[in-house]
C-alpha cells in the first residue's frame, strides 16, 4: 500500500467497481479498451479516461510544468490541469473529463523518458535556484546568451504535440433563443428552470456535465445520504419531461456577452444563445488546503473522490485521511466509509463541526475525529507517485501548526477547505466580486439587468436555501418577461460557514503548492510581493498564477489571502484577479464554425467551366481570367496574348456580368445622376451612353461607369464590379438628404452582360438581331438601343473599353446562357473566341483606359489620372465638387502616364517604384506586353514634370535593377479612335 | 436570322445547372423554364417534405413593385395587400403577396396556376403608372422553399433570427443575412407543412443551395422537386 500498485489484471479493475447506485454515468453492459502508455486497459462507457485508470489503481496521469512532479486527478471535473494527457491528434486533453472511447490511445506529455520515470523530475532538486520570475532575469546576460538558451527552453515549455498534418474537423454554430437560460442544473438551476418554465417561459438549462443534478449528483447532503438522491429524482423527472425546458448536458456556457449573449459549447458545435433573460446557477468549487505535498497523485479534493464514487463506481482508495475545514468534509468521511474505505482518521481544521451529529455519526462508524489539527505534509516514497501518509499537527495560530505531529499511513487524502463560487460568467458581466473577512465568504453584486444568480454561487450553501434561491431567481426572470407571478416568500436564514479562513500551512522545504498548473508554492506568492508587486493583478502577471490551463480556480482564492496578509491588507482590499471569457478551453475550430465564404457565379459560368477557363476571383465573383490557347495550354501570357489577338483582328466575347447595374427611375432622374457623378447629364439624350465618373467628397475617383438614357426619367448606370455595392449605398444615402423623386436599384444579379468585340462583331451580332439596325448610321459609337438578341429582349450598348467595334449587350439573367450560346453558335463562322479579364486588361491598357481601384488610389483626383475632360466644370453641384476644385487648383504632385519599353527590356511590375534620383516619385499600376505594339506598356504615376510625351522615367524593377522608360501619349493604340467608331 | 421575342426554352433559372450535375434528377417544364420534378424517389422527398426538404422554385414567376403608387396599382389589380411591412398575405389564386416597406412589394407565382397570374400581371405592367417602378426579382432573385419540421432549426445555423414558428409566426418576413448574404425570408405553410421561402441573390445562389444542404444534413434532409411540392400533402 506504499507505492503505486497496479492492480493485477484488467478483470479485477473491472470487478472491482463498486456496486450501483454508484457509477451513474458508467454502462456496466458495454466494456471498452484503451491503452495509456502503450499498456492496455479496460473501462466502461461512459468512464472518462481517468476514471478508468483510477479504476486499475493508475493514478499517474501527467506530470507538473516546471518540476515535472507527478500529478493525478485532483477536482475529476475537468478544473485542473492534472489530468491533462496527449491524444494522437490532439493535446492537452482533460482525462477526467473527455469520455472513453474504445480503442482509445493516450499517452502522457511533458515529460523526458517515460511517464513513470521523467528524468527531468530532478529539476525539483533545483527549485531553489528557480524562484518566481527567475526566468526575467536569467538568460539574457551576457548579451546574446538568450539565442543559446532559447531552443532548449522552447524544447522543454509546452505540454502537448501537436499534430502539424492534423486536418481540422468538421465544426459549425448555430443561433439558439429562448426566454431563459438556466447555466447550471443543481439544485437551484433545476429549481429555477422548472419555476421558469411553470410560469410560462421557454426555458434552456445548460449542465457542463453528462447528466443533470450537479452536486446532486455526487455530493452527500445528510447523514442519511438519501436526501440529494431523492431531490434529484424528484426534479429531474419533471425537468426532463417538461415541454419548455430545452436541455443541454456536455455542454458549457463560455461567456456572458451583453444582453444575454451567450456561448454555449457542445460537442463540435458553439451555440450562440440569445436569452432575454440569463440565470447563473454555476455553483462553487471545491477548495484545496495549501500544504508540504499537496500535489501528489492521491491527494484530491473531497468531491473528486464523490465523483470518483457516485459517477464512476471506483474506489479511490483504501485507506483515507479527510481534512476539512467545513462539515462537508464529514459526509465524505462517511461516504467513503460507506463504500468500503477504510478512514483512518478526519482532521478538522476547526475546533468542532456546526452540526454536532456529524461528530456522533463519525463516531458511530469508528472514524477518528482530529479537532483543530491540519495535514502539514503529505508522505510519499521515492517515486512520489502515490501519497503514502500524512503528518497530523495541531493548529496553534493561523497558519501556524504545533512542533510535533503524528503520522498515519493512507492511500487517499480528500480536502476541501471551503468553496469558491463559480464567478466567471458575473464577473464578464460586470459583477463585482465582495469577499467578507468575517465570514471568510465571497459574494457577487451589481450584476447587469436580466442577469441573476442563484445557489452556492450567491453564498448560499444550504440546500433548502439554494433550492429557493433558484425558484426567487426564476420568478424574478419571470417578472422581467412580463408575467405577472408574486415573489416567494424567503425562509429564515440559516447560514453555514463552509469557508475555512486560513487552510495554508507553509513548511520549511517548501513543496506546498497554491497553483498545481504553474507548480507555484507558497514562497513563490510571498517573494512576489517582496519583489513589490503589491497588487493581486501585478502579482498574477509577474508569477503568472491563475494564468494556467485552471485560470485560478484554486489558486485565486489562496492568492489573494498570502498577498493581503503579506501587505497588511484585508483579502477585500486586495480583491482577486479578473475573469474573461472564454470560462474553459476553446478550439479554434469552435470559433471559426463551418466556414461561410459567399461567392457569385454569372449565367454564363458553367459554359466557362467547360471551356477549361482558368478562373480568377473579382470581388466576390468568380471570372474567367483566360481560356485556354490553341494549343491547349493554360500558360496566362500566351493565352492572353492570343485572345487580345482575336479581339484586334476578328471578333472576340467576354461576360461582363459581373459589371454593377442600377436602375435610376422617376421624374428627377437626370437631376440624381447629374449631382452623383462629374459630367453633365442633364442633357443626355435618350439613347446615347455617357461615360460617368463618380467622386467622393474629398474629390477622389472612386468609381466609373457608363451612363445609358433609356428614357426622360429611365438611366441604367453601370458601375464597376467590385464598387457597385458601395456606389448602390452612397446613391442612398446621398438621396436621403436631397430627397429627389426618383427610385433606385440595384439591378446587379439581374442582368447578364457580354461584350463583343472586334471588327467582326457587326457581322456576329446581325445573325441574331432583326429589330436593331447595327449599321454605324443607325447606331453610331456610345449610342443605345433596346430590342432582342437571338429572341432574347437586351440592351445594347455601343462603348469602347477595349478599343474595337463592339456592343455590350444586357439581358435578364435567365437568358444570358442561352445568349452565349447563340452568340458562340453565331460567331463561330466569324472565329469567334471567348476572351477573359485578363485579355481585357491588355486590350483596354493599350487604349490608355484606367481601371478604378487598379490605377487610381485613395489619393487619385480626376486631373491626375488624366480624366479632367469627364469634369463638367460649368454645372453647379456633384459631389466632391468643391474639393476636385480645390485639387485642380493647386501644383500637382503625381500625374498618371502611359510609358513604353522595348520588347526585349524587363517587365516592371504593378507596385514597382518610379524614381526621381533616390526619390520616389510615384508606381507602376498597369503594365504588360502588347503583341499589338511589340512594346512592353504600362500606366504609372511620375512625376508632373515627367508627363510630356518623350520624357524619360526611371523604374525599379526586380532585382533592384533600373531601367529607364519612354513617357508616350495615350492612348497607345489607335490614338484616332477610328476603330472602335467603325 | 433569329425572331424576336422568342424566349421559350432560352429561360435557364439559376441553379439549374447545379441540379443537372445530381444522378437521378428528373425535369419538369414550368412556364418558359425546366425545373427539377424529382431528385430522388417519391418516398425519400415525401419524408423530406414532412421533415426537412429543401425545393428550388426559381422558375416560378415572381415581380417586384415599389414606389408611393404601389398599393394602389396592386389593389386596383384585385391583389389583397397586407396591412404592415414584412407581412405576406396569400391571395386567392395561390400567389402570395409580400409587403417588404410602406412602399414595397413582391409578388410571388402559385404553384396551382405555374405563376401565370403574377407572370400576366408583370407583362400588363411593361409600362407602369407614375409613382410605380418594377423591380426585376425573377433574375435578381432565385427563390428557394425549405419545407418541414425543422426548418428553424437548419436556419439556425444559418441565420441570426429566431425562426420558430412561435417566434416568427406565417405571414412573417425577416430580411436577413442567411449563410453571410442578404435573403427575404417569409414564413408560410404547404397545407399543414410549415415551410420558408428564401429569396436570395440569384448569383449567389449556387453558393447557398450547398450550404443549406449542408446545414439540413444532421436533420437527413435533401433536395426536393416539384413533384413533392404538388402531392396533396403539401395541398
Amino acid at each position: 500500500m506504499s507505492r503505486y500498485e497496479p492492480l493485477d489484471d484488467a478483470a479485477d479493475a473491472v470487478a472491482s467497481r463498486l456496486p450501483a447506485p454508484m457509477g451513474s454515468l458508467i454502462d456496466r453492459e458495454r466494456p471498452l479498451h484503451f491503452t495509456f502508455e502503450g499498456e492496455t486497459y479496460r473501462g466502461f462507457a461512459g468512464d472518462s479516461i481517468a476514471s478508468a485508470l483510477a479504476a486499475h489503481g493508475r493514478l499517474v496521469l501527467s506530470r507538473s510544468f516546471k518540476y515535472h512532479r507527478p500529478r493525478g486527478a485532483l477536482t475529476l471535473a475537468g478544473q485542473d490541469a492534472n489530468t491533462l494527457v496527449q491524444l494522437p491528434d490532439e493535446p492537452n486533453v482533460l482525462a477526467d473529463v473527455r469520455r472513453l472511447e474504445d480503442g482509445l490511445s493516450v499517452t502522457g506529455q511533458n515529460y523526458s523518458g517515460s511517464l513513470d520515470h521523467d528524468r527531468d523530475m530532478r529539476l525539483g532538486k533545483f527549485a531553489r535556484f528557480m524562484p518566481v520570475g527567475f526566468y526575467y532575469r536569467a538568460f539574457y546576460k551576457p548579451r546574446g546568451a538568450w539565442k543559446r538558451w532559447e531552443p532548449l527552453i522552447r524544447r522543454k515549455a509546452g505540454l502537448g504535440r501537436f499534430d502539424l498534418d492534423a486536418r481540422g474537423s468538421y465544426h459549425d454554430k448555430a443561433y439558439l433563443f429562448t426566454d431563459v437560460m438556466v447555466v447550471g442544473s443543481g439544485p437551484a438551476g433545476l429549481s429555477a428552470a422548472l419555476t421558469a418554465a411553470e410560469g410560462g417561459a421557454r426555458v434552456l438549462l445548460v449542465e457542463q456535465q453528462p447528466q443533470l443534478g450537479g452536486s446532486l449528483t455526487y455530493a452527500r447532503f445528510d447523514i442519511d445520504g438519501r436526501r440529494g438522491e431523492r431531490l434529484r429524482d424528484e426534479l429531474v423527472s419533471v425537468v426532463a419531461r417538461h415541454p419548455s425546458i430545452r436541455v443541454m448536458c456536455d455542454a458549457t456556457c463560455n461567456g456572458w456577452f451583453t444582453d444575454n449573449y451567450l456561448p454555449v459549447i457542445q460537442g463540435r458545435r458553439m451555440f450562440k444563445v440569445r436569452a432575454k433573460e440569463c440565470i447563473v446557477a454555476s455553483g462553487s468549487f471545491d477548495q484545496p488546503a495549501i500544504f508540504r505535498n499537496n500535489d501528489l497523485p492521491g491527494v484530491m479534493l473531497a468531491s473528486a473522490a464523490q465523483r470518483l464514487m457516485r459517477h464512476y463506481a471506483v474506489k479511490p482508495g483504501r485507506r483515507a485521511v479527510v481534512l476539512t475545514g467545513n462539515d462537508d468534509g464529514y459526509l465524505a468521511a462517511l461516504d467513503l466509509h460507506e463504500q468500503g474505505i477504510e478512514v483512518a482518521a478526519l482532521a478538522d481544521m476547526r475546533p468542532s463541526p456546526e452540526n454536532p451529529a456529524l461528530a456522533e455519526a463519525l463516531a458511530a462508524a469508528g472514524i477518528p475525529v482530529r479537532a483543530e489539527q491540519t495535514v502539514y505534509e503529505a508522505l510519499h516514497d521515492k517515486s512520489l507517485h502515490r501519497v503514502t501518509g500524512v503528518e497530523l499537527r495541531r493548529i496553534v495560530g493561523t497558519g501556524d501548526v504545533a512542533d510535533q505531529g503524528q503520522r498515519i499511513d493512507c492511500d487517499l487524502l480528500c480536502m476541501t477547505a471551503g468553496y469558491m463560487p463559480v464567478y466567471q460568467l458575473l464577473c464578464q458581466a460586470g459583477g463585482r466580486l465582495r469577499y467578507d473577512d468575517e465570514a471568510a465568504e465571497f459574494s457577487i453584486s451589481g450584476l447587469p439587468a436580466h442577469l441573476h444568480i442563484a445557489g452556492s454561487v450567491n453564498a448560499l450553501h444550504d440546500l433548502d436555501r439554494v433550492s429557493e434561491d433558484g425558484v426567487r431567481a426564476a420568478t424574478e426572470a419571470l417578472r422581467a418577461l412580463g408575467h405577472d407571478v408574486p415573489m416567494p416568500q424567503r425562509s429564515a436564514p440559516a447560514p453555514r460557514r463552509v469557508n475555512h479562513p486560513w487552510p495554508i500551512f507553509p513548511h520549511p522545504k517548501g513543496k506546498a503548492f497554491v497553483d498545481f498548473d504553474e507548480d507555484l508554492q507558497i514562497e513563490d506568492i510571498l517573494n512576489a510581493t517582496r519583489h513589490g508587486y503589491r497588487d493581486v493583478q501585478l502579482v498574477k502577471r509577474f508569477s503568472t498564477v491563475g494564468m494556467g490551463p485552471s485560470q485560478g480556480r484554486h489558486s485565486a482564492l489562496p492568492t489573494a489571502r498570502l498577498v493581503a496578509r503579506a501587505t497588511d491588507r484585508s483579502v477585500s482590499e486586495t480583491g482577486v484577479t479578473t475573469a474573461r471569457p472564454p470560462f474553459t478551453a476553446e478550439t479554434l475550430g469552435h470559433l471559426a464554425g463551418r466556414g461561410f465564404d459567399p461567392f457569385r457565379l454569372t449565367p454564363m459560368h458553367r459554359r466557362h467551366e467547360a471551356l477549361g477557363a482558368h478562373m480568377m476571383p473579382a470581388g466576390h465573383w468568380r471570372r474567367p481570367a483566360y481560356y485556354p490557347a490553341t494549343d491547349g495550354s493554360l500558360a496566362r501570357e500566351r493565352c492572353m496574348q492570343e485572345e487580345a489577338r482575336q479581339v484586334r483582328e476578328k471578333v472576340g466575347m467576354i461576360d461582363v456580368s459581373t459589371l454593377g447595374g442600377l436602375e435610376i427611375r422617376g421624374p428627377d432622374a437626370a437631376e440624381f445622376i447629374n449631382r452623383l457623378y462629374t459630367f453633365g447629364f442633364l442633357k443626355q439624350p435618350v439613347g446615347r451612353t455617357r461615360y460617368a465618373v463618380m467622386t467622393s467628397e474629398q474629390g477622389v475617383v472612386i468609381d466609373d461607369g457608363v451612363s445609358c438614357r433609356l428614357a426622360e426619367d429611365h438611366f441604367y448606370v453601370t458601375a464597376t464590379t467590385s464598387g457597385v455595392t458601395n456606389v448602390h449605398r452612397s446613391m442612398l444615402q446621398w438621396n436621403a438628404r436631397w430627397r429627389l423623386d426618383v427610385d433606385i436599384a440595384n439591378v446587379t444579379s439581374a442582368f447578364a452582360a457580354i461584350n463583343l468585340a472586334g471588327p467582326l462583331s457587326r457581322q456576329v451580332l446581325e445573325t441574331l438581331c432583326d429589330d436593331v439596325d447595327l449599321s454605324a448610321e443607325a447606331f453610331p459609337y456610345l449610342e443605345l438601343r433596346t430590342g432582342h438578341v437571338a429572341g432574347i429582349p437586351a440592351r445594347l450598348l455601343r462603348v469602347g473599353f477595349v478599343g474595337e467595334l463592339g456592343y455590350e449587350i444586357h439581358v435578364p439573367s435567365r437568358y444570358g446562357e442561352a445568349l452565349w450560346d447563340r452568340l458562340m453558335e453565331a460567331g463561330a463562322a466569324f472565329g469567334l473566341r471567348p476572351f477573359g479579364v485578363e485579355a481585357q486588361r491588355l486590350l483596354r491598357l493599350e487604349k490608355g483606359h484606367v481601371i478604378i481601384g487598379q490605377d487610381t488610389d485613395g489619393m487619385s483626383h480626376p486631373e491626375e489620372i488624366g480624366l479632367g475632360w469627364a469634369v463638367n466644370r460649368k454645372k453647379p453641384f456633384f459631389v466632391g465638387r468643391r474639393a476636385v476644385d480645390i485639387l485642380a487648383a493647386q501644383p500637382q504632385k503625381r500625374r498618371l502616364v502611359g510609358f513604353r519599353l522595348p520588347a526585349s527590356s524587363a517587365k516592371p511590375r504593378e507596385g514597382q517604384l518610379v524614381l526621381e534620383g533616390e526619390t520616389i516619385t510615384g508606381n507602376v499600376t498597369s503594365c504588360e506586353y502588347s503583341p499589338t505594339l511589340g512594346a512592353v506598356i504600362g500606366l504609372a504615376y511620375a512625376a508632373p514634370e515627367k508627363a510630356a510625351p518623350g520624357s524619360q522615367i526611371t523604374l525599379r524593377v526586380d532585382g533592384g535593377q533600373e531601367i529607364t522608360a519612354e513617357v508616350v501619349a495615350l492612348p497607345f493604340f489607335d490614338p484616332d479612335n477610328t476603330r472602335q467608331e467603325l | 436570322m433569329t425572331t424576336q421575342n422568342a424566349t421559350t426554352g432560352l429561360s435557364r433559372p439559376p441553379l439549374n445547372g447545379l441540379h443537372a450535375e445530381r444522378p437521378r434528377v428528373e425535369w419538369k417544364q414550368l412556364g418558359d423554364a425546366e425545373i427539377p420534378a424529382r431528385f430522388s424517389g417519391p418516398t425519400d422527398e415525401g419524408f423530406r417534405l414532412d421533415h426537412c426538404g429543401l425545393a428550388d422554385l426559381s422558375a416560378l414567376p415572381r415581380f417586384g413593385l415599389r414606389g408611393p403608387q404601389a398599393a394602389a396599382a396592386l389593389a386596383e389589380r384585385g391583389y389583397r395587400l397586407p396591412d404592415e411591412p414584412n407581412r405576406c398575405r396569400i391571395q386567392d389564386d395561390g400567389s402570395r403577396l409580400a409587403r417588404l416597406s410602406s412602399t414595397e412589394y413582391l409578388l410571388l407565382g402559385s404553384l396551382t396556376d405555374a405563376g401565370q397570374r403574377v407572370s400576366m400581371t408583370a407583362q400588363d405592367w411593361a409600362t407602369l403608372p407614375p409613382g410605380c417602378y418594377s423591380l426585376p426579382r425573377q433574375d435578381s432573385h432565385a427563390w428557394l422553399v425549405l419545407t418541414g419540421a425543422s426548418t428553424a432549426r437548419v436556419m439556425a445555423k444559418l441565420c441570426g433570427v429566431d425562426l420558430d414558428a412561435a417566434a416568427f409566426p406565417a405571414g412573417h418576413i425577416a430580411q436577413t443575412s442567411v449563410a453571410r448574404i442578404d435573403a427575404i425570408v417569409i414564413r408560410d405553410a404547404l397545407g399543414e407543412l410549415p415551410c420558408l421561402h428564401l429569396l436570395v441573390d440569384s448569383a449567389s445562389a449556387a453558393y447557398l443551395w450547398p450550404a443549406l444542404l449542408d446545414a439540413m444534413q444532421e436533420f437527413d434532409g435533401g433536395p426536393l422537386g416539384l413533384d413533392a411540392l404538388l402531392s396533396p400533402a403539401a395541398a
